[in-house]
């Protein structure tokens, strides 16, 4: 016999709204599952109301468990973040160091990043004098708080600037189609990176911004 | 009397009121009981020692170097002073633990300046200052920079509020450091200017460590600096240092113990390619690497020439796939310690059950804590393959989705030496996932069949008769983190009335109210801090404990939303220092 302590609950996001949905419908569990541990066959049989807990252990253990459990406020505080494309995040949960990045980084990036081998010796040896060419440039990305610095000398074409921005951010594969790489020129003019060959990016680029798709349409 | 951690007292239990016996003259002169402690390190020994007799805890003062201060408002820097009148090397830390998940706010304290005031007076030849988990800002590195001529040696650890200006004076005045160590440092945008601020002869760093700062440096600064300091043997950069960068500064220190490579992501040609594979083949030296940042199966062979003596892999910044990190284990047969992400998932941690026989010491952290793309990291079937190649485990910190009790109990039975079990089943709550029992079976197995566990994570849905388990077997545990367990009081209770050895105990969202904080009345004394947050305790319960316990700081942290009688966050420890001068407004001595 389960016991069942039900608790209708919003989950905030509906359906339509979370891009992360997009990501992988197969592995995709619902909040119910991801959160309080529910199997997913009971996720569809319980529709709308969430179990707090479901055991089916042992008996008098469990009566006292119901018991405690319906007096005390053992619920995770629930703490929303900021990021709307987040699911529910409880606050210092799980317990990783705030600064530790959070890897996005899928396998088919990473396969595409390994075609760039040999690239053209510049002349002046691959490595002489590579220390004082370092071209650092703030890059900022649209709905991300903090700006970061990119070293632009060690990359020699879009597709090697593109993996590294993907991997310092952390862009899930399916949010990639959603940004458009945006440039500052010396002359303080905005422009799309892609419309001009790799030489006069490079050599005009002051800082870089990651503008998601809808709003470059009126820049 | 618990030894640990250093209390330091004004006098003895038996020297500060009337009725001292009195006692027999010491058999030895001073100088020689001077002599022979002098030779004694650890301070948990130097604790007892002081213990002994009068005329021992004199001379213990007198030859006491190295302060070792595991909570900095147990303490005050006066008391200190006056009893340590010698002390050339520093140890301090400061905020709960909880603290380096967001749990603490802003401000809460652990600002080691006024230390800095004291030991600027009274400590002038201090050569070492070890911080953790403190707040430092540019004013108080300028006040150390300054302070000390004979100073050697900064380590920050998970501190906060410098800048690169604190960081420059440091680098200006300081003319025989040898360490410059920051680790897991807050830093917003520090600049990167202090590397150049080392002076042109300057040449006694043996470590520098910067891989947690974000911004650029001048790598012709950092070439320099390297190659002119013929002793340095550790070296771990930022990620601003490319792998071209990184090749240089190898040919400049192939003695190098420990290496922090930046990042791992660059194009190179053929000859770049072969100039840092040979620079990592002549480190003939390396224990230890770290770093490898967008490290990927193109360019990690090239360290595979180094990698015969490491003892020490930190990949916890370069997310690999099983493949190539199976490549790259093969070749390092030494291994002792390994940090991985779960991006390497079952099956790397198979292939580490093969290639490291030796290995102590296993991280494995996620790389998507938030379960925002639903990966499946790893599972109790790595944790076990590990177990199985792996007989000398010791250490575990392993996040992951889905535990079975079953496995838990195989692999204690395979490792029953885990000093160090810190098991974080990511959500909340979660039953074994097979048989949708709680864990207590996991647990304890854990406690009854590793008689040397030291410290313990819990995880998962756990009853209180895991809490039952762990006070009654755990004989030496010290340090307790729970999270989303228990059913009541009773739980909390066990613990504190069995676990004889226990000194931290931190606890979040758990139905423990008063009558298990106030179970531990006695205990707390002899343990360096409680930590409850969103607990059942009351402010009423934490009144009462403060009055009972005089010699207890009871603070609660205020949070805006939160009800006035509820004790949202409670941090308890001992102290000889009273309640905290310093204390923001939103924290409340009781």
């Amino acid at each position: 016999m389960e016991v069942q302590l039900e608790l209708a609950l919003s989950s905030g996001s509906g359906k339509g709204s979370d891009p992360n949905q997009d990501c992988d419908q197969r592995k995709k569990r619902s909040f119910e599952e991801a959160f309080m541990g529910v199997k997913k066959k009971d996720v569809d049989d319980l529709h709308e109301t969430l179990p707090l807990l479901i055991w089916d252990g042992n008996e008098e253990k469990k009566q006292q468990f119901d018991g405690e459990l319906l007096e005390q406020k053992h619920i995770p505080k629930l703490a929303i973040s900021n990021n709307r494309e987040d699911n529910f995040v409880v606050v210092g949960w799980p317990p990783v160091k705030s600064w530790r990045r959070q890897f996005c980084h899928q396998i088919s990036h990473r396969e595409c990043t390994t075609n760039y081998v040999n690239v053209e010796n510049n002349g002046g040896g691959g490595g002489g004098g590579r220390g004082s060419n370092s071209m650092y440039v703030k890059v900022k990305m649209e709905g991300v708080g903090i700006t970061r610095k990119l070293n632009l000398s060690v990359h020699r074409s879009y597709h090697s600037l593109t993996a590294k921005l993907i991997a310092m951010f952390g862009i899930c594969e399916e949010n990639v189609e959603k940004y458009k790489l945006t440039y500052q020129d010396k002359e303080g003019h905005w422009l799309l990176a892609r419309d001009v060959p790799w030489e006069t990016f490079i050599h005009s680029v002051q800082r870089l911004k990651l503008q998601k798709m809808a709003t470059t349409f009126y820049s | 009397m618990d030894p640990e951690p250093k209390k330091p007292e004004d006098s003895p239990s038996n020297s500060a009121n009337s009725h001292t016996p009195v006692q027999p003259p010491s058999p030895f002169p001073d100088e020689v009981l001077e002599k022979v402690l002098s030779f004694i390190d650890s301070h948990k020994d130097r604790s007892s020692v002081s213990l002994v007799r009068k005329d021992w805890y004199n001379a213990e003062r007198w030859t006491r170097s190295k302060l070792f201060i595991g909570n900095c408002y147990s303490v005050s820097p006066e008391i200190v002073a006056r009893r340590f009148p010698r002390i050339k090397s520093i140890t301090l830390k400061g905020k709960p633990r909880f603290s380096d998940f967001n749990m603490l706010p802003r401000d809460w304290g652990a600002n080691v300046h006024s230390w800095l005031v004291m030991f600027a007076k009274v400590y002038p030849f201090l050569e070492e200052l070890r911080l953790k988990r403190m707040t430092v800002t540019d004013e108080s590195l300028e006040l150390l920079a300054k302070s000390f001529s004979g100073f050697k040696s900064l380590s920050l650890s998970s501190c906060d509020g410098f800048t690169d200006i604190g960081l420059k004076a440091i680098a200006s005045h300081c003319r025989n450091l040898t360490e410059l160590d920051i680790q897991d440092s807050v830093t917003e945008d520090v600049g990167g200017g202090w590397l150049s601020c080392f002076p042109e002869n300057f040449a006694s760093l043996e470590v520098l460590n910067f891989a947690s700062l974000n911004s650029e440096v001048s790598f012709d600064d950092l070439e320099r600096l390297v190659s002119r300091c013929k002793s340095l043997r550790v070296l771990k950069v930022n990620e601003s240092i490319t792998l071209d960068q990184l090749q240089r500064l190898l040919v400049h220190a192939p003695q190098l113990l420990e290496l922090g490579t930046g990042s791992f992501l660059q194009e190179l040609t053929p000859r770049q390619y072969e100039d840092i594979e040979s620079a990592f083949s002549n480190c003939k030296n390396l224990q230890i690497l770290s770093g490898l940042w967008e490290a990927n199966s193109l360019y990690l062979p090239v360290l595979y020439g180094a990698c015969a003596g490491l003892t020490f892999l930190n990949l916890s910044d370069a997310p690999l796939q099983s493949g190539e990190f199976a490549k790259l284990l093969a070749h390092c047969p030494n291994l002792r310690r390994l940090w991985v992400v779960d991006t390497v998932e079952d099956k790397g941690l198979e292939a580490v059950g093969s290639s490291c026989p030796l290995l102590e010491e296993l991280r494995v952290f996620p790389a998507d804590p938030y379960d925002r793309h639903h990966r499946d990291g790893v599972t109790e079937l790595g944790f076990l393959a590990v177990s199985r190649g792996c007989r000398n485990l010791h250490y575990v910190l392993y996040f992951c989705r889905r535990m079975t009790n079953a496995a838990v109990v195989t692999i204690v039975q395979n490792c029953p030496d885990f000093t160090h079990f810190r098991l974080c089943i990511m959500t909340p709550g979660q039953p074994d996932y097979l048989t949708n029992d709680p864990m207590d079976e996991a647990f304890a197995a854990v406690v009854k069949t590793c008689t040397k566990l030291k410290r313990l994570s819990v995880s998962g849905l756990l009853t209180d008769l895991t809490f039952e388990f762990i006070g009654k077997y755990a004989k030496n545990l010290e340090t307790l983190s729970v999270a989303f367990a228990g059913n009541s009081d009773w739980g909390m209770q066990c613990v504190l009335e069995g676990c004889p050895k226990l000194r931290k105990l931190e606890i979040r969202d758990s139905p423990f109210g008063n009558a298990a904080l106030l179970s531990g009345l006695k205990k707390y004394e002899m343990m360096r801090s409680l930590w409850m947050s969103d607990c059942n305790v009351t402010m009423k319960g934490c009144r009462l404990l403060a009055r009972e316990m005089p010699r207890l700081n009871v603070e609660v942290i205020m949070d805006e939303e939160s009800d006035e009688s509820q004790a949202d966050k409670v941090y308890v420890y001992r102290s000889v220092a009273g309640p905290r001068r310093d204390a923001p407004p939103f924290v409340l001595t009781l």
